[in-house]
């Protein structure tokens, strides 16, 4: 059907992506019950509480968490072995164009952690350490390995 | 092409000029083979290269959101990052760091002098609710919701804090404020960038905006979670300043007049605390005891006993 393609994108796509809607669900619980029961150091640097609430925890009404959820949800249908084995260019491109954006957003809330609200929030970090190692998978395997070849009948 | 060559070839078996053009055949045929490899080879090559090629690329990239990320943390780690202008216009510093003899002196007003001052000026107090319990890390929560520019809240937190200083401590220790300058223009605490603890109760504070003007409004802060604000509206329609007690009371109004308070300096309203012969000192002194009374019975249990059965 295809020239060998490897199967550890898929495998570790998909891990990391079980991973970060995992955490990324437990901020979104955490934002529509209360926030202050966010198992988080709140002194100092690291505030998951200030984090959350701050004003950076929304973009245009929409729950920063909620967007991590959504981000996690479509990049796992992307990173599944089964869609690393699909030969359709769209499918390459999607995952290279949705892992920029979530890398880049993960730059814009870090750039807003550090510098506007002050503080760090740990369970923040983890999502932004998932998208980044996301980020590497995706973009070293996409311009490392040809794209599956499309099945000869 | 081989199919082509090889029939002259099995013709002319045995015969000596058809045999001198097999062998031709042959040798043509090789010949061809061998620059096909030769060609398989070369395109096998330039895809490695190509590969490797991209694979340099995917590594540089990777090294660049890293660096990118590297140097973030650098620069803040190294102090020099806090005075971009999009840091001090949207989240301005926790305010003007207070002398600790004045936070001293403000949070270690003795009960007997809160409790002594005159009511005349108090407007209102917590009332009774039946909402479900509030907590916050084990213990009931109180939830402040304020902004920075409002001269009500700036009224507000003068009590607030002396009230919460007998049942815990913040660390760091509020800024000093003002309310907006067209607003009211009220010295005042900021709870944004502080930590409270206590053992009886935990503090939430949400002070929604700066006192920056932006367009019509005021440069946001923080947001409030959605139970937050589902509670903030459905007690107090969204008003500042909104404080809840555990779900047991709840105060959606400044305790007394801001007026008073208008363009003084800080010190000026923090040398009149504790002082109930000047009407901000009774007002404040008076807010505080009733928020006190509060908090002993809504919140602590009447714990501390030092200060709850005084």
């Amino acid at each position: 059907m295809s020239e060998d393609f490897p199967r550890w994108p898929g495998i570790a796509g998909t891990i990391v992506c079980v991973l970060g809607l995992g955490v990324a669900g437990y901020l979104t619980f955490e934002h529509y019950t209360s926030s202050s029961s966010l198992a988080c150091s709140d002194n100092g640097a690291i505030n998951c509480l200030k984090v959350t609430t701050s004003s950076y925890s929304s973009v245009a009404g929409v729950p920063v968490a909620v967007l991590g959820l959504v981000f996690f949800v479509v990049m796992l249908a992307l990173q599944v072995p089964a869609m690393w084995q699909r030969p359709e260019r769209w499918v390459r491109v999607a995952r290279l164009v949705w892992a920029t954006a979530g890398v880049g957003t993960v730059v814009y809330l870090l750039y807003a952690e550090l510098f506007a609200i002050d503080a760090i929030c740990l369970w923040c970090t983890s999502v932004h350490v998932l998208t980044v190692v996301l980020f590497g998978t995706t973009v070293y395997a996409s311009l490392s390995y040809p794209p599956p070849e499309v099945a000869v009948s | 092409m081989s199919a082509s060559s090889n029939k002259p070839s099995q013709r002319g078996r045995g015969s000596g000029p058809a045999a001198k053009k097999s062998a031709a055949t042959k040798k043509s045929g090789a010949a061809s083979k061998r620059y096909a490899e030769r060609q398989a080879r070369k395109k096998e090559a330039a895809r490695d290269a190509r590969r490797s090629r991209n694979q340099r690329y995917g590594l540089l990239v990777i090294a660049l959101v890293v660096a990118i990320i590297g140097v973030l943390v650098i620069v803040k780690v190294a102090g020099s990052g806090g005075g971009s202008s999009q840091a001090s216009s949207v989240s301005p510093p926790a305010g003007t760091p207070i002398p600790q003899a004045t936070l001293t002196k403000v949070a270690s007003v003795p009960l007997s002098t809160l409790k002594s001052a005159s009511t005349s000026g108090v407007l209102t107090s917590p009332q009774s609710v039946n909402n479900p319990s509030l907590n916050a890390g084990g213990k009931p929560e109180l939830l402040y919701i304020g902004a920075e520019y409002c001269p009500y809240c700036g009224a507000q937190r003068w009590p607030l804090y002396i009230a919460l200083s007998k049942f815990g401590t913040f660390s760091p220790q509020p800024g000093r404020i003002h309310s907006a300058v067209d607003d009211g223009n009220v010295p005042t605490f900021t709870f944004y960038g502080t930590n409270y603890s206590s053992p009886y109760l935990s503090f939430v504070p949400v002070e929604v905006y700066t006192n920056h003007v932006s367009g019509n409004g005021y440069v946001p802060l923080q947001t409030p979670t959605a139970a937050q604000a589902r509670l903030w509206q459905s007690v107090n329609q969204g008003g500042f300043p909104f404080i809840d007690f555990g779900g047991k009371q709840v105060l959606g109004a400044a305790q007394y007049s801001f007026q008073s308070l208008s363009n003084l300096s800080f010190d000026a309203v923090a040398s009149q605390v504790g002082n109930n012969s000047t009407a901000i000192g009774a007002d404040i002194d008076a807010s505080a005891a009733a928020l006190i009374k509060t908090i002993c019975g809504s919140m602590s249990h009447g714990q501390p006993a030092a200060v709850c059965s005084s």
